[in-house]
């Protein structure tokens, strides 16, 4: 079984507010000096491609677009978490494409690679939240395509995977190739690396294509983001005169009047 | 005493024996402790052997049990001094009237030896008083029957004494009689019966005391009476490192990574292993066993002690002890592993000087490097400090937050002052530790103290990773801040965390990072004491003082913040039973600040209550963990106790306002 895992690097969520800053020109969130980590979901789904390495065998390719300059981390933790090789494709540009042309360019690079049954993705990136890769990836590779996947039960006759649903969960069998996305769930929580495998992971393959290399593409995505905003959040400080009686009453009144009480 | 060549050649023969299998169990001791891995760098030998006299001879440590020390001292001095009559009595076996060499037999020694009988008998009374009477907590698990066995031995040896030598007196009148009281009397006793009587009455005696002896020799290389020849070694092999340190590994070179099988460990913890007396003052001290949980350091020697000798001798014979359970994961299993505080408590108190958490940490490691098996929000915190320098996953805090309010500069901004102000992950990203700092930073401007900070450049000093069995992203942390620190020619480091302290101080030198390292209460109470600051606002509380691990036990500093409190006008100052020492740690050390604490009682609460007990209004420490954990405690049981920072309140004390205003 060969599969594919996207894993996309995104600028710390956990970072303090203070340092989440936009950049005007390109309407994007700043990146540089900020802390680079791989987004959230992602996570989850190296894990469960590594489960199903571990389980029954696989050969996992940790596919990221990012520019080279930025990527080491994120590529060496996931051969160190135990992929098997890893494909970048260093375009400076990445960070400011938009979701359906980030979708084309990952599919012209899985057919590139060739091999693939699976091809996971995480259930939504920790810092655009567009939820449309996945869908758009299998409709560009033809292959079938489950959401929201929390883990995969049985892949040695038809693929069986759980789907996350509100309260439960959907059991779905799908056909191979497929493209799953997959959300967090007691099964799959990310493991730590091994420090054997974090020193031998220097030595696994990494390829480095450009875009060039994947052939023409059309590169927007037919969406364009105009305008970003950070939400301002401001505080009003009022003083209450006269004694402590008079005081209280007043603050009573202002509470109703806000709904407060 | 009569001699005959046939006592002469029985006793030869008997001690032939009882020798041969003594040094037969002796040596495979010795050579099951060389299986283990070297080389283990040595303290210096003043200290080791300054340490040998106050621990052997003085018994320093087992004297903190009153009871069971006095006990214990009165039964070791009872061996050396009856040693003599040992030595004596074969002696006179050979050769009728021999005596020791230089001292012979005066009744002056006969004294001595009297006295030694009586004291060893009631050592054997107080010892059986423990056993079956009040029995303390920390004898519970020791192994019974050898220890009721053992209590027979010596009880019998000095039983059988005193009667060969009441004989003797009635029998022979020697010289040496008008000294020994004690079997003066029990001759007084049975010189009335005839004398074939007392003649049997000695000879039984005599060769009763001189089979128990040889059997008890012959016993001693099993189990914990071991100790009588182990501990010496052990107490004079005493590890080159401070208390605080955990010894590096190179884990470019290493072939393992931490201990998963005996070979993995130093000889030294064999050493320890076969050194423990199964006393169980580390399990009495131990806040993890105290509440209820799984660890117990004594089972960590004794089960190794077993799990050693049953595959290290097949290993020796040259083959395995095929059933034999893992070292990590079945004779320890992982929860064991996990709920070690390393506080030190047990080391503190061990009176063979083992040293419990090298052993608990060895094979942390090599769960966490090479199993990568962690509890799961310890995993966490271990990404977290890998991606972003600190362990509080979720923190959402800059590094500097703190800082509203106050003036400090940071060092990438060309601030240059004569400290550095580590401020450390537990204090700058947890709200509650901002005031501690904003009141530092604002005692140290009084003082004229100027002290800068990293501010972002900070990262984790590492301890949680090395402590939690992570000595590579240990290692990678301790770099990056060493290099941080020497690009800005940083000597002279105050910080108010003990663990940054004790890594910066005893840790960081192991690779190359030297700086004089300061806790923020030793600065102050050195501020004060020279009258660089004058407390004068009376700040009437009641206060206790909580000692952090790191600071006392693991640095030996239990002063400086107590003469702190003490030169603030108006606190009365009260001690929890356990404390300096004995000081019981809030819950959080080891790396388990990021483990839900579920079994048994909750750590921290316990330590709430102990602080609450003393009527104390505050309680005080100098750790943002121990602050944490208190004020964790505190808002679960609902006490009306209050936790502060030292510097807190000491800022409240100064006139002019240094306090912050929401501090209250
Ligand atoms: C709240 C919520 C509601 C949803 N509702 C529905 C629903 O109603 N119906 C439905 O079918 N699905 C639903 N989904 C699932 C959603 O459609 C998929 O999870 C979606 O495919 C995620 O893609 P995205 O557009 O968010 O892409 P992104 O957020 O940009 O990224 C998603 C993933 O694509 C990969 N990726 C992105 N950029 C790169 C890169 N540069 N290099 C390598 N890999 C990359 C990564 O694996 C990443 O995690 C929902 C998801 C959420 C979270
Ligand atoms: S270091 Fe503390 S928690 Fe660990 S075994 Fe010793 S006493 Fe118990
Ligand atoms: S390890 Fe030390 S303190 Fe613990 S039982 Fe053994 S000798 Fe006693």
């Amino acid at each position: 079984m060969d599969i594919i895992v996207c894993l996309k690097q995104v600028v710390d969520p956990e970072l303090p507010a203070r340092d989440f800053a936009i950049d005007p020109a390109t309407r994007r969130q700043v990146r540089e000096g900020r802390p680079l980590v791989l987004s959230t979901y992602d996570e989850n789904a190296l894990e469960v491609a590594l489960q199903m390495k571990d389980h029954q065998g696989a050969k996992v390719t940790a596919l990221t677009i990012a520019p080279q300059a930025t990527v080491g981390d994120t590529v060496r933790l996931a051969l160190a978490m135990g992929a098997d090789e890893a494909v970048v494709i260093d375009d400076p540009r990445s960070p400011e494409l938009s979701g359906p042309a980030r979708a084309r360019m990952l599919a012209a690079v899985i057919r590139k690679i060739g091999r693939y049954d699976l091809v996971l993705t995480g259930c939504e990136s920790a810092d655009l939240v567009e939820r449309l890769i996945a869908p758009l990836l299998a409709e560009e590779l033809g292959a079938a395509c489950v959401t929201f996947v929390a883990r995969i039960d049985a892949a040695d006759g038809p693929l069986v995977v759980r789907r996350q649903a509100d309260e439960g969960y959907h059991v779905v069998e799908a056909r191979l190739p497929a493209v799953l996305s997959v959300t967090s769930d007691e099964a799959n929580r990310p493991r730590l690396p091994k420090v054997k495998d974090i020193v031998t992971a220097k030595r696994k393959p990494v390829q480095i294509w450009t875009p060039g290399d994947l052939g023409s593409m059309a590169d927007d995505g037919g969406v364009e983001v105009r305008d970003v905003a950070i939400p301002q959040r401001t505080g009003k400080c009022e003083f209450l005169t006269g004694d402590p009686a008079q005081q209280a009453e007043a603050l009573a009144l202002r509470l109703r009047e806000l709904k407060l009480l | 005493m009569e001699s005959s060549w046939l006592r002469a050649l029985v006793v030869l023969a008997l001690v032939v024996v009882a020798g041969a299998i003594f040094t037969r169990k002796l040596l495979l001791v010795y050579r099951l402790i060389r299986l283990g891995a070297g080389p283990v760098p040595l303290a210096p030998p003043g200290e080791r052997l300054r340490d040998l006299v106050a621990q052997v001879l003085g018994h320093r440590k087992v004297l903190r049990r009153p009871l069971a020390g006095v006990l214990h001292l009165f039964i070791f001095w009872g061996f050396l001094v009856l040693l003599t009559t040992i030595i004596q009595a074969m002696g006179e076996a050979f050769s009728p009237g021999w005596t020791l060499p230089v001292i012979g037999q005066p009744p002056l020694l006969a004294a001595l030896q009297d006295l030694f009988i009586a004291l060893v008998l009631i050592g054997v009374g107080m010892a059986l008083w423990m056993r079956l009477v009040s029995r303390p907590r920390r004898l519970e698990g020791q192994d019974r029957r050898g220890a009721y066995l053992i209590l027979g031995f010596i009880g019998g040896i000095m039983i059988t004494l005193l009667l060969s030598r009441a004989g003797q007196i009635v029998l022979e009148s020697p010289a040496w009689a008008p000294g020994a009281a004690l079997s003066g009397f029990v001759a007084g006793a049975i010189a009335g019966a005839p004398r074939a009587v007392v003649r049997g009455v000695f000879e039984v005696a005599w060769w009763g005391h001189l089979l128990i002896i040889l059997i008890f020799l012959t016993w001693i290389p099993e189990g914990k009476h071991l100790h009588l020849i182990t501990l010496v070694p052990n107490i004079l092999l005493k590890k080159a490192r401070p208390r605080g340190a955990l010894a590096p590994i190179d884990i470019e070179q290493a072939e393992h990574l931490g201990i998963s099988s005996i070979e993995h460990s130093t000889w030294k913890d064999m050493l320890d292993a076969f050194a423990c007396m199964e006393c169980g003052r580390c399990v009495e001290v131990c806040p993890a066993n105290a509440t209820g949980k799984e660890l117990d350091p004594r089972r960590l020697h004794t089960d190794l002690r077993t799990h050693l000798t049953r595959v290290g001798s097949a290993r020796l014979a040259g083959g395995e002890a095929a059933d034999a359970p893992a070292l990590v994961g079945g004779v320890f299993s992982e929860a064991f592993l996990w709920q070690c505080l390393t506080c030190g408590a047990c080391v503190e108190e061990c009176p063979a000087a083992n040293d419990h958490i090298d052993k608990i940490v060895g094979m942390r490691r090599h769960l966490v490097m090479e199993e990568a098996r962690v509890p799961d929000t310890m995993g966490d915190a271990l990404r977290s400090l890998e991606a972003r320098g600190h362990p509080f996953r979720g923190a959402g805090l800059s590094r500097t937050a703190w800082t509203a309010g106050v003036e400090v500069k940071t060092l990438a901004d060309g601030g240059r002052a004569e400290w550095l102000l580590w401020v450390g992950c537990a204090s700058a990203l947890n709200e509650r530790n901002h005031g501690s700092l904003r009141a530092l930073v604002r005692v140290l401007q009084r003082a004229g103290v100027e002290a800068a900070i990293l501010g972002d450049e900070e990262a984790c000093t590492g301890d949680p990773a090395r402590r939690m069995g992570n000595e590579y992203l240990f290692q990678q942390l301790a770099q990056q801040n060493i290099e941080t620190l020497n690009r800005y020619g940083v000597r002279k480091i105050l910080t108010a965390c003990p663990h940054c302290y004790n890594t910066f101080k005893n840790e960081y030198p192991q690779f190359g990072g030297q700086y004089e390292v300061w806790h923020h209460t030793q600065l102050l109470a050195r501020l004060v004491e020279e009258r660089r600051l004058a407390p004068s606002e009376a700040v009437p509380l009641t206060v206790t003082f909580h000692d952090p691990c790191y600071l006392g036990r693991h640095n030996g500093e239990y002063d400086a913040p107590r003469r702190v409190l003490a030169a603030i006008p108006g606190v009365r100052t009260v001690e929890m039973a356990q404390c300096r020492e004995r000081g019981f740690c809030c819950g959080a050390g080891g790396g388990l600040y990021w483990v839900e604490d579920r079994v048994g009682q909750r750590i921290n609460h316990v330590r709430t209550d102990h602080a609450t007990a003393t009527g104390a209004q505050v309680v005080a420490t100098a750790c943002p963990f121990c602050m944490l954990m208190l004020e964790d405690g505190v808002a679960a049981r609902e006490a009306k106790i209050r936790p502060m920072d030292v510097a807190e309140l000491l800022g409240r004390s100064l006139a002019g306002g240094s306090a912050e205003r929401s501090g209250g």
